[in-house]
């Protein structure tokens, strides 16, 4: 795999428009800045269905979050209300999102970083799902859809990010907007009830100043125009799942 | 049934006048939801009859629409069903939930001894913390849903209406 698709879609777009391209980019530094509100969700009609016109994705500056990246895993902890499982332990706590530090062995420098599911283009935790459960909607969106996941888990060992997790015991007074109940495996789902509603995404909005949100197929989204001035690495880019959350500064 | 349902509106309808009560603006008949189970039965998003023979068939349907599609029409969404039907509390101010006779979908479940897993992932009573006048008020804005598609299923056979006036012998515990 030589290209991925978003950088396809980009040279399409700055072939196609010539000059024109380079005066819609305007002082790169300013850009993170600028979408302060971190980018930007069309909203939807809610009676149709989404399209692959689209592909959500976020760019995360690691080195403008001051927290590591805690205030966007309580932001999503808010949310979907997950984390307080009073009967499981701490290894089957469920995780959208963690906090991860990296420490480099050498020199002993580290830092911080949230991870969650990464939406990978082409998921491995889809391919092995049994049922079908685990599943990229049309937008890019990673998702397991929990009325046909078994509980197999299989989807766990497949992720290579250990994006998801399983719910082990029977909740109550879960929220109406983010359903989870035992017996099923979940993950980060890009606040995908927000999305269909014109909203960013809770971790986005906690870290607005570091994080930027948008449609990675349109070159001119904030989002494609912050990775185009300061590029978006992928955790494990050697594995080529092309992810959609990209990260800056690691 | 009106007269139960009344109580527990009239029950939170109190809670809120003393909630309200330090607030400079009382709330008007139209900030409170006042509908009895008739008056929401006559507005709901399907005729009665459909609505108790169907009513899986659309949830069904409406899931996958909802989760693999993203399509999040009002109509048929479990979650309308809940925030029309469901108080969030007993009368006695304790937590409504499924498991408990007092809750709107058991009263007729447990009848027919039905039983579902819906509540097992899903949140079996509105959210009050976020707004706590959380039921639409009949023919609202919010309630838009009531008017709108209403014919757009089709109709229960007089087999399944009878199935439903007549729960099976034995089913019920
Ligand atoms: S990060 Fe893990 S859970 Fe998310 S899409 Fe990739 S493989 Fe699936
Ligand atoms: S746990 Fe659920 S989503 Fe994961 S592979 Fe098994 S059935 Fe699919």
């Amino acid at each position: 795999m030589s290209q991925n698709r978003v950088d396809e879609y980009r040279r399409n777009f700055i072939t196609a428009l010539g000059g024109a391209a380079a005066v819609v980019a305007v002082a790169p530094t300013l850009l993170l800045r600028e979408a302060h509100a971190a980018g930007e969700v069309a909203a939807k009609p809610a009676d149709q269905a989404v399209t692959n016109a689209k592909r959500w994705g976020m760019l995360i500056d690691v080195t403008k979050l001051t927290d590591g990246g805690a205030g966007m895993v309580a932001a999503c902890k808010k949310e979907h209300g997950w984390g307080d499982e009073a009967h499981s332990s701490p290894e089957q706590q469920a995780h959208w999102a963690r906090v991860v530090k990296v420490t480099d062995k050498l020199t002993h420098n580290s830092f911080s970083l949230p991870v969650m599911c990464q939406h990978c283009e082409n998921p491995p935790c889809v391919d092995v799902c049994p049922t079908g459960a685990s599943m990229k909607r049309a937008d890019g969106i990673v998702q397991v859809n929990k009325h046909t996941c078994i509980g197999c888990r299989y989807c766990m060992m497949a992720c290579p990010y250990k994006a998801r997790s399983f719910v082990h015991e029977a909740l109550q007074d879960q929220k109406p907007h983010s359903p989870r109940g035992m017996g099923t495996v979940e993950s980060c789902n890009m606040c995908v009830h927000r999305i269909d509603n014109g909203q960013l995404p809770a971790c986005v909005e906690a870290a607005p100043d570091a994080v930027v949100f948008g449609d990675l197929n349109d070159p001119n989204s904030a989002v494609s125009q912050a990775m185009k001035t300061i590029g978006g690495k992928q955790i494990r880019a050697d594995l080529e799942l092309n992810t959609g959350v990209r990260y800056h500064g690691i | 049934m009106t007269s139960k349902f009344s109580t527990v509106f009239l029950a939170s309808v109190l809670a809120l006048a003393a909630l309200l009560a330090g607030c400079s603006k009382a709330p008007s008949e139209a900030d409170l939801n006042l509908a009895t189970a008739k008056q929401k039965a006559e507005q709901c998003v399907e005729p009665e009859n459909v609505i108790r023979t169907k009513h899986m068939d659309m949830l069904m349907h409406q899931r996958d629409a909802t989760v693999i599609e993203g399509i999040r029409t009002k109509q048929h969404s479990l979650k309308e069903c809940i925030n029309c039907h469901v108080s969030a509390t007993k009368e006695d101010g304790t937590p409504l939930h499924y498991g408990d006779k007092e809750h709107f979908c058991t009263t007729c479940h447990a009848a027919v001894g039905q039983k579902i897993d819906c509540f097992q992932c899903h949140a079996d009573r509105p959210e009050v913390g976020q707004d706590p006048n959380y039921q639409h008020t009949v023919g609202s804005v919010e309630g838009h849903h009531f008017t709108q598609g209403v014919t757009a299923a089709a109709a229960p056979t007089a087999a399944e209406v009878q199935m439903v006036a007549q729960p099976q012998q034995g089913a019920a515990k």
